[in-house]
């Protein structure tokens, strides 16, 4: 009696033991925002390091819906890796309130914003909330940019040596190769680019702007008349006036984004429509995200 | 499946916001069906929502309790129109309440054409997110339905039609804020509708919404979805099985 009953519960502990267990293995547990620093932070501290990630690529970061285990997965972190600069705003200071872990609350060495380490454009001088979606901070897509982000990898490293000490030297191992690797990767995308500079490219949100003055893409036209707000009409025919007096090379929309409105301007124009990753899949290097990236630009501009 | 989130402490305080909304919304959803006016808790969150963005044109960019009393008033407002149309035509009080339902709606968007920032608190208004809610935030809580269960039931005699169009505003405004406007119509129409006819119909109706909430907190935990969905479907399960075992005769 006594033996079947222990059995039935050593049963129950194998079944349940294989979610803790995988977690047992890393050095230190990494709460990321978006799927792109949860790369970059895999990419840093190899086999140190477990890492989730709280969106993906297919998912819009400035909202998400509240799931029991991002703030099981929260509670749980020693590092938090996110944008910073308001993109996370709506949800990230809930989910940190409502954790109650106070190794990664900000101020403390586990709250890691990757937009403490770069200069982000499009800071506005004025703040005025009639101009749109606009954050204080300036434009927080600043992941499409290769050298901003290879700045981000540098102070990253720093902070995972000191949330972790016992393998600095692992990480600064680490660094030095992502660094070398992305530096060289970096030339080579910036050559097969060529045939992209200052093209003429339509955008439905700006959230492209990195990676525009980083291509040197010109671009003519927005789809939303402020950020975050649905074109009018009036809007639509301005942009519609302006494209067939002066086309341009592509539509570029977010692959989580609807397709709808760079479909619609498409078909009025025959301007091919682009959608680009805006983060890397779940299981994609930075490498591999960045490679797609250009071949999609240059599947169009070829 | 996962056992993460299993813990008391993340789902606790949703559990008993739960239990809070549920002490209410029983009882004003028992009223709401005996009136055949199903739709009056998506208007009046809709005018609570209303009063907020009115107030945030009005140049006053409030938290806290200025944005309750900005929505409260307008809820309130909301309430005594509903209240005045339903003595005047009523015959057609659902068709006029399905009109200001989206009367209030699209005013919003208008207000809001040129604001995206607006359009966020809006949608925390009526979206709301069980998950996040804190011990903290349940005690201001916990007070409003106390209130409002001290007057269902000391003046359930007395209480005319204005009566319960204040008190049905009043606890739907806070709410609304709590769970969200898709739980606040599950936990108000489906625990009354389940237990319809029944000896004590109140107690079942907790019942039923008491074990939608544990269980949609549970399945939403082990298979990490959004737990506000996941509650209301739970409901909707358990009021069914209760219906089915209703006792012939």
């Amino acid at each position: 009696m006594f033996y079947s009953k222990l059995k039935k519960y050593v049963f129950l502990l194998a079944l349940i033991l294989p979610f803790y267990a995988h977690h047992a293995q890393a050095d230190i547990n990494v709460f990321a925002c978006e799927p792109e620093w949860a790369a970059l932070t895999r990419a840093l501290g190899g086999d140190h390091v477990t890492v989730t990630s709280a969106t993906t690529a297919l998912q819009d970061p400035h909202y998400i819906q509240a799931r029991p285990s991002l703030i099981a997965r929260m509670r749980r972190a020693d590092l938090l890796v996110c944008t910073g600069a308001d993109l996370e705003v709506g949800w990230l200071p809930l989910l940190l309130r409502k954790s109650g872990n106070n190794a990664v609350q900000p101020g403390q060495t586990g709250y890691f914003m990757a937009a403490d380490y770069v200069a982000l454009l499009e800071k506005p001088a004025v703040l005025d909330r009639s101009l749109g979606d606009i954050h204080a901070a300036g434009n927080p897509h600043f992941h499409l940019d290769p050298e901003r982000l290879l700045k981000v990898s540098i102070a990253l490293a720093e902070t995972l040596a000191k949330v972790d000490p016992a393998n600095q030297a692992e990480y600064q191992k680490n660094l030095a190769t992502f660094t070398q690797q992305w530096q060289q990767a970096t030339q080579e995308w910036q050559q097969r680019s060529q045939p992209l500079r200052s093209r003429r490219v339509v955008v439905s949100h700006n959230s492209w702007v990195y990676l525009e003055s980083w291509l040197g893409l010109n671009q003519v036209a927005t789809l939303e008349p402020k950020p975050g707000i649905p074109a009018s009409s009036a809007h639509l025919s301005k942009v519609l006036t302006s494209l067939n007096q002066n086309p341009a090379d592509m539509v570029l929309y977010a692959s989580y984004q609807s397709d709808k409105p760079a479909r619609w301007l498409t078909e009025k124009t025959a301007i091919p429509a682009v959608a680009l990753p805006l983060s890397p899949s779940a299981d994609e290097t930075l490498f591999e995200w960045f490679d797609r990236l250009i071949n999609q630009l240059l599947s169009v501009n070829g | 499946m996962s056992l993460d989130g299993l813990d008391l402490s993340i789902l606790g305080p949703a559990f008993i916001a739960g239990l809070l909304v549920l002490a209410t919304h029983v009882p004003l959803g028992q009223e709401v069906l005996k009136r055949g006016i199903i739709f009056i808790d998506l208007a009046i969150a809709q005018i609570a929502g209303l009063g907020v963005i009115l107030a945030w044109r009005f140049g006053w960019e409030a938290h806290g309790w200025e944005v309750q009393l900005a929505a409260l008033s307008a809820a309130l407002v909301g309430a005594l129109v509903l209240s005045w149309m339903e003595k005047k035509w009523g015959q057609h009080q659902e068709a006029l309440i399905g009109i200001t339902f989206i009367l209030a709606a699209t005013a919003s968007i208008l207000l809001l054409a040129n604001n995206p920032h607006g359009g966020d608190s809006l949608k925390d208004l009526l979206v709301g997110q069980i998950l996040w809610i804190t011990w903290g935030q349940l005690l201001p809580t916990a007070l409003v339905t106390g209130f409002i269960l001290g007057l269902l039931f000391f003046l359930c005699q007395k209480l005319g039609g204005i009566g319960f169009y204040v008190l049905f505003a009043l606890a739907v405004t806070s709410s609304v804020q709590l769970v969200g406007v898709y739980l606040v119509f599950a936990s108000l129409i489906i625990p009354a509708l389940g237990s319809l006819g029944r000896t004590n119909a109140l107690l079942i109706g907790f019942v039923i919404g008491a074990l939608g909430y544990g269980s949609g907190l549970i399945v939403s935990s082990l298979f990490d979805l959004p737990s506000g969905a996941v509650i209301v479907w739970s409901i909707a399960v358990v009021a069914l099985v209760v219906a089915f075992f209703k006792p012939r005769g």
